[in-house]
């Protein structure tokens, strides 16, 4: 398969070891156990690691980061008897280093370079701050959708 | 002659000392950052394991509002709720303890006391680690938006200095928003900074990175399953909750770029 080249095994790794390490560290500040720290991290690796593999295929950002999402969800959802309460949060804490933080930042303020008092080129700034705001709630719909849709079939109440 | 106590009017003390109770749980798990399905759960759970049954229930984002009932009888009370945050090891000990309740049973005073105490005496990771861990994640998140290498150790320092001030603000009860702003400008600032420093052709991106502990994750993604949930009124307030913050995040990464001579 021309998918598994060399250089997208070598992103996929790279990006699953950063999701895991950016994981971690919201878990620690989340208060998380250490139990469930391993577990964060160990999903942010996989959902860093299918988001790139499928935008290595040519799936959009959205659509990338909804199935990393339900792949960590479903993971969370199917070991939950053996895990007790509160997994839904972990499998959430896994899919925070895809939140797109820094495309609502870009988009703010390309709105704030619209608005200055003599813009070069505000179309262009218009469109990029609205493809980036679109970017950043189809997105996060994508990410939440992905985690919801597995709890929901398997009617999960988190206790 | 003594007068003898009203039964109804005892019931309603006992109602309302359960009803308190309940609410209590549900506080402590909002505060923790569950969704709305997980606080009414645990509300019901509580009142169950008192002896009542939920009635009806409201969960806003600054306040909770429960009726609990037996037989015949209802009482009705509210409490407020706190600053919205994240402690899961808080939120599992709560939700652990509303089904070990709900199961067992027990009594309004003796829950009290131990909601207080699981909320007191369950561990936090000190502040010298929670900092570190934090910078982090914003140099892994910079690493995943594609900053180079020079520029990893100015964002995690960035981003430890900026938890570290938070926390402290937090603490001294500063509105969040502007702790948002203050944050966003420091630590994008340090960031920024300390990448151009280091050489690294990539601080405008580092600059953000190292703001992204401010990135309010948790409840941007209940705010979804709160209103897939049914629960749009409280989705939405933390959904324009989440707006807000970042709103006021970006405002000081714009003011950090200003300071750095970045601004387009």
């Amino acid at each position: 398969m021309t998918l598994l080249t060399a250089q997208v095994m070598l992103d996929v790794l790279h990006q699953g070891a950063f999701g895991a390490l950016a994981a971690w560290g919201f878990g620690v500040l989340f208060n998380f156990d250490g139990r469930s720290l391993i577990w964060c991290s160990a999903l942010g690796a996989l959902a860093l690691g299918i988001r790139t593999f499928a935008l290595a295929g040519g799936w959009s950002l959205e659509a990338a980061s909804f199935a990393a999402a339900l792949a960590a969800g479903a993971v969370v959802a199917l070991t939950s008897p053996q895990r007790g309460e509160g997994v839904d949060v972990v499998a959430l804490a896994g899919c925070i280093p895809m939140v797109p933080g820094a495309f609502f930042g870009k988009a703010i303020l390309g709105l704030f370079a619209v608005t200055a008092p003599a813009p070069a080129h505000p179309q262009e700034m218009a469109i990029f701050a609205i493809v980036a705001m679109t970017r950043v709630i189809l997105t996060l719909g994508a990410i939440g959708a992905g985690l919801a849709i597995p709890t929901q079939m398997t009617r999960h109440r988190g206790f | 002659m003594a007068v003898a106590a009203d039964p109804v009017v005892l019931r309603h003390r006992d109602l309302e000392k359960i009803a308190n109770v309940a609410l209590k749980v549900g506080r402590v798990l909002m505060e923790c950052g569950a969704r709305v399905s997980v606080v009414r759960e645990g509300m019901r759970l509580a009142a169950k394991g008192l002896g009542a049954n939920v009635v009806g229930e409201r969960v806003g984002y600054a306040s909770l509002t429960l009726t609990v009932g037996a037989g015949e009888e209802t009482i009705t009370r509210m409490i407020d709720v706190g600053p919205h945050g994240v402690n899961y090891r808080l939120d599992v000990a709560v939700r652990r303890y509303a089904t070990q309740l709900a199961r067992d049973g027990g009594a309004p005073q003796e829950v009290n006391e131990t909601i207080d105490s699981l909320t007191r005496e369950t561990p936090r990771y000190p502040l010298w680690m929670v900092a570190p861990a934090t910078g982090l994640a914003c140099a892994a998140f910079g690493r995943l938006l594609g900053v180079d290498g020079p520029a990893f150790l100015p964002i995690l320092v960035a981003g430890g200095v900026g938890q570290w001030i938070r926390a402290k603000l937090h603490a001294r009860r500063t509105n969040p928003c502007l702790i948002a702003a203050v944050i966003a400008f420091i630590a994008g600032a340090i960031g920024g900074f300390g990448a151009r420093a280091a050489g690294s052709g990539s601080a405008e991106t580092a600059l953000i990175a190292s703001t992204l502990l401010l990135v309010p994750g948790v409840p941007a993604t209940n705010a979804q399953t709160d209103i897939m949930e049914g629960f749009p009124t409280v989705g939405s307030a933390r959904a324009v909750s989440v707006a807000m913050i970042m709103v006021f995040a970006t405002i000081g990464i714009w003011g950090a770029e200003a300071v750095l001579g970045m601004l387009p």
